[in-house]
């Protein structure tokens, strides 16, 4: 059964992008466009992993993570937070939020496959 | 498919761009609107980070100019201003002209971003987009690596996967993975979302702490990556000299841009003594766990428990395989029985215990006795490491102490007594313990008065325990010390009281299926050896069939078979003897003593079995053969039943019981006596 | 185990067996398993209360029989004979003991409060053998204190 994973992204070029590079790879992905979306997406289906964006309209990626750990079904999700900043604060910000790990934009189809390996296998 | 992609990010920017312009607009009315701003700040990072993605690196450098003026407008640390709203829109019409990669030959784009940069008061410039590998870490050197890692916090419930790292790092080369333990905590305090185990493993030496860095990307986790010394080094003068070399350039290899703090500190952390605290750690817990294993005793009955069936079943398919004549099936029979055979010997390995574990009562015992009754003895123990059966040890205990009691209370002298004799005033109490094949012997010798057999004879003969014309050896007569309501001491003592608990002696021994010798030699001390199988376990049993039931005897015991002679067929009072090479054997029915209903058939035999110094006969319907039995105890509701000291399962799932040679040795010696009385009757 | 130990809780579960035309009780939590009938190996000089042993699952089980203890009559055996396996504790030390029951009839629950005490007069049970009794459908259903019966044969003088 193939891997499910959630891209939340406003940016729809980045979104396909995930989308167009996971699915070649055999994943099942699911999108949505910002945090609140995400989250609605995120509870309403089995998710196997998620990729994040942070700067996002109506629910940022590190509001949405931590709404979506306080449902029994976000607990022990992996989510990998985009973003273009690499400063030490994000990543702790985001760690301490709930995510497994963060990836910097920009990033190529192969590391992007890289990382999806790591979380979900 | 990047040309698609390069399509959509032109759309995406045509309308990130409609976005921006609105919202600059909107701030010139509404500067303090953060909402505003905001927006502002995430269209540009959007554009920033997509056109970064898809190649428009000029576009992602121009703008990150722009995205930190706004950034610093959203952390309140720029006002936003008519100038950085001119110098915004302005940049936002540059950037259709960036993302279809056209010149720029007026130089507007250098001149809006070094208004920008003024706006900032001339703070550097970060770099454009931030370098996404960490730098590679020089390789730490051309031994081996220790990893070591262990899953911090809440990374389970974040998500992590602890298999998937092993993955990659086995993907690394790591061999020799092994979890961590020692922190599990009891299943009552077990936190389900945490990692209670941390890995171990070695890793090839070209293995960068970077690209370890890499594999712990995305979990928490407290690792370390060491040279390895302790366990491929033979000395500890070599693990010090080993990894100091390979260490330094590691440290050196790391790069400021992505600094690999730990690892690199770890390694010179380790290069100097430490390295020689953790062999000998290492060492000391390598051979405490050589040492000794603690298992409950219940367990290993339980192991032996099922060696034992496996032991019968494989005896049942060896015959199956014979009767087959399939050549395989033989083969895997043969291979089964060697399996089982070396399965039998080491799960009764496990049983043995040293006789070590006894000793310490005893010398207290020798101790006190020797003070208490004013005989001053020296107590000197050769083979404690000697090795039996836990079962034999536990019911060994009593018997030696009566042993031991009986040297120093009756055997021993008093100093003055000893001195008179010429001998040292103090005494000598051996406790030897040895091997002798399937055997443990184990002798209490002592260097007092010994016994004398004449004395012993007219005793035995005072209590009515022997009749005066009955013929002994002398080894018999010393045995007699073993039967109920015999002492030799002139005096009566609290310790020894009355001869009471020799007898119990000979009943242990024969429980343990064990003999008793004596040897003594007049004033110059006295021998008790208890000869005892190694195991009670499992033993070479000879089957035997009475009135349709199956019953086992104990091979050990078992002297030889004869046939029954036919004049011999009817029990009788005083006939039941049997002239076995020139010795008169007493037997026994076994059908009379099991109360069987029935008569025998034609070809009774008979076995003769041998309990210390003592023949008997068994007469038995049929011999079906020996085998190995293992012996299960009788329950409590069976534990007066003298005749039996257990039983065994056959392979074909009935029970044998096993008959007690020691006790029916004894019921004939009293039988016999009757008969001899009836005998002497008759002649009379 | 007496008839106050029972009551400690308002409810029972029992399985119910006859011995002879008498019905009895045994804690339901006492039983391991329930057997077909199967050979068994007389153990000589055991006596007639404790006269066979049992392989049960590779286990030597004793094999007791408690109508002799309670003083049952015999009656002709028929296909419903069953042996019961149960858990017992001898002289303190638990272990494993086997019954044989003329027919086994039913898992049931009981009301602690509807067990009596045995009475001691008049009583062609030996009262000492039993916990206590209670009225069931077809007459009294008695409830043997298996520990102590168990625990007393074990004291028995044997050949």
């Amino acid at each position: 059964m193939p891997k499910t994973v959630l891209t939340v992204d406003d940016s729809p070029s980045i979104r396909r992008m995930i989308a167009m590079t996971l699915q070649e790879a055999g994943y099942d992905v699911v999108e949505a466009v910002d945090g609140q979306d995400g989250l609605t997406k995120a509870l309403a289906q089995p998710i196997d992993a998620i990729i994040t964006d942070q700067n996002m309209p109506n629910l940022d990626g590190l509001g949405f993570i931590r709404a979506l750990r306080q449902h029994p079904q976000g607990k022990g999700v992996p989510i990998v937070v985009l973003s273009t900043d690499s400063e030490e604060g994000l990543k702790q910000q985001a760690r301490d939020a709930g995510a497994l790990g963060w990836m910097v934009k920009p990033f190529t189809q192969d590391k992007l496959l890289a990382v999806i390996k790591k979380v979900v296998g | 498919m990047m040309d698609d992609m390069t399509a959509i990010f032109r759309e995406e920017v045509r309308d990130l761009l409609e976005s921006l312009e609105r919202g600059l607009l909107d701030l010139k009315s509404r500067p303090d609107d953060m909402g505003l701003v905001n927006q502002v700040f995430r269209d540009l990072h959007t554009v920033k980070g997509s056109g970064a993605m898809f190649g428009f690196t000029e576009l992602s450098a121009f703008i990150h100019e722009f995205e930190t003026v706004f950034d610093k407008v959203r952390s309140g640390h720029l006002a936003v201003g008519p100038d950085l709203l001119r110098l915004a829109l302005a940049a936002k019409d540059e950037i259709p002209g960036l993302v279809e990669g056209e010149a720029d030959p007026e130089g507007r784009r250098v001149a809006i971003l070094s208004g920008l940069h003024g706006l900032l008061g001339g703070a550097p410039v970060a770099e454009a987009v931030a370098e996404m590998a960490p730098a590679e870490a020089g390789p730490t050197g051309d031994g081996a690596l220790r990893l070591t890692f262990r899953l911090t916090g809440a990374a389970l419930a974040l998500g992590a996967r602890p298999d998937l790292v092993l993955d990659e790092l086995r993907g690394l080369g790591a061999v020799e993975i092994a979890a961590d333990l020692a922190d599990v905590p009891p299943l009552d305090r077990l936190d389900v979302e945490a990692c209670a185990f941390g890995w171990k493993m070695v890793l090839p030496a070209s293995v960068t702490a970077a690209q370890v860095e890499e594999v712990f990307l995305f979990v928490d986790a407290d690792w370390s990556l060491d040279a390895v010394a302790a366990e491929t080094v033979e000395t500890v003068v070599d693990v010090v000299a080993v990894p100091v070399p390979e260490a330094a350039p590691a440290a050196k290899a790391a790069s400021p841009k992505a600094p690999v703090e730990r690892p690199v500190a770890k390694v010179e952390a380790k290069v100097e003594p430490k390295a020689e605290t953790k062999t000998e750690a290492k060492t000391e817990a390598k051979s405490e766990a050589g040492a000794t294993i603690r298992v409950p005793a219940e367990r290993l009955d339980a192991l032996m428990d099922s060696v034992g069936e496996l032991v019968i079943a494989e005896a049942r398919l060896a015959q199956l395989a014979r009767d087959l004549r399939d050549p395989a099936l033989i083969a895997t029979a043969e291979q089964i029985t060697r399996l089982a055979g070396g399965l039998r010997d080491a799960t009764m390995t496990m049983r043995m215990v040293p006789m070590r574990s006894l000793v310490g009562r005893f010398r207290r015992l020798v101790l006190d006795l020797s003070d208490k009754l004013g005989k001053p003895v020296e107590f000197r123990v050769t083979g404690e490491d000697t090795e039996l059966d836990k079962t034999v040890i536990e019911k060994l205990a009593d018997p030696l102490v009566h042993v031991l009691r009986n040297a120093l209370d009756h055997g021993m002298e008093m100093p003055e007594a000893r001195v008179a004799a010429g001998k040292s005033r103090e005494g000598l109490v051996e406790l030897v313990a040895e091997h002798a094949g399937a055997e443990v012997l184990i002798k209490v010798r002592d260097d007092g008065k010994g016994m004398d057999p004449a004395k012993l004879r007219e005793k035995a003969i005072a209590k009515g325990l022997i009749l005066p014309e009955t013929q002994m050896t002398e080894a018999q007569i010393f045995a007699l010390i073993f039967e109920p309501g015999f002492s030799t001491a002139e005096a009566v003592t609290d310790l020894s009281g009355r001869g009471v608990g020799m007898d119990v002696v000979r009943r242990t021994i024969d429980a343990l299926r064990g003999t008793i010798q004596i040897e003594s030699a007049l004033g110059r001390g006295t021998t008790v050896t208890l000869r005892l199988p190694l195991t009670l376990a499992i033993i070479e049993g000879l089957q035997i069939e009475v009135a349709g039931e199956q019953y086992i005897l104990p091979m050990p015991n078992v002297q030889e078979i004869v046939e029954l002679p036919p004049e011999k067929a009817e029990p009788s009072r005083t006939e039941d003897f049997l002239d076995v090479r020139g010795g008169f054997v007493p037997f026994l029915r076994l059908r009379q003593l099991f109360d069987c209903a029935g008569t025998p058939g034609a070809g009774q035999n008979v076995v003769i079995v041998r309990a210390g110094e003592a023949r008997v006969g068994i007469v038995v319907d049929r011999i079906i053969g020996t085998n190995q039995t293992v012996i299960k105890q009788m329950s409590k509701l069976h534990a007066g039943v003298r005749a039996l000291s257990g039983a065994t399962l056959l392979g074909n799932g009935s029970i044998a019981l096993i008959l007690d040679v020691g006790h029916l040795v004894g019921m004939s010696r009293q039988q016999g006596d009757a008969a001899q009385a009836v005998r002497q009757e008759v002649l009379a | 185990m007496t008839i106050h130990h029972l009551k400690e809780d308002r409810s029972l579960t029992v399985v119910t067996l006859s011995l002879g035309k008498q019905v009895l009780a045994i804690p339901a939590v006492r039983l391991r398993e329930i057997l077909d009938p199967m050979p068994v190996t007389r153990v000589p000089g055991a006596g007639p209360l404790v006269p066979a042993v049992l392989n049960v699952r590779g286990t030597v089980v004793p094999l007791a029989n408690l109508k002799q203890v309670l003083r049952i009559p015999e009656t002709e055996a028929d296909d419903r004979r069953r042996i019961l396996v149960l858990d017992v504790t001898i002289a303190g030390e638990a272990a494993v003991v086997a019954v044989e029951a003329d027919a086994v009839h039913e898992v049931a629950t009981i009301e602690t409060a509807i067990i009596e005490p045995v009475p001691a007069a008049a009583s062609a049970w030996p009262p000492e053998y039993l916990t206590g009794l209670y009225r069931g459908g077809e007459g009294f259903v008695l409830m043997p204190d298996l520990d102590h019966i168990l625990s007393v044969l074990a004291q028995r003088p044997m050949a």
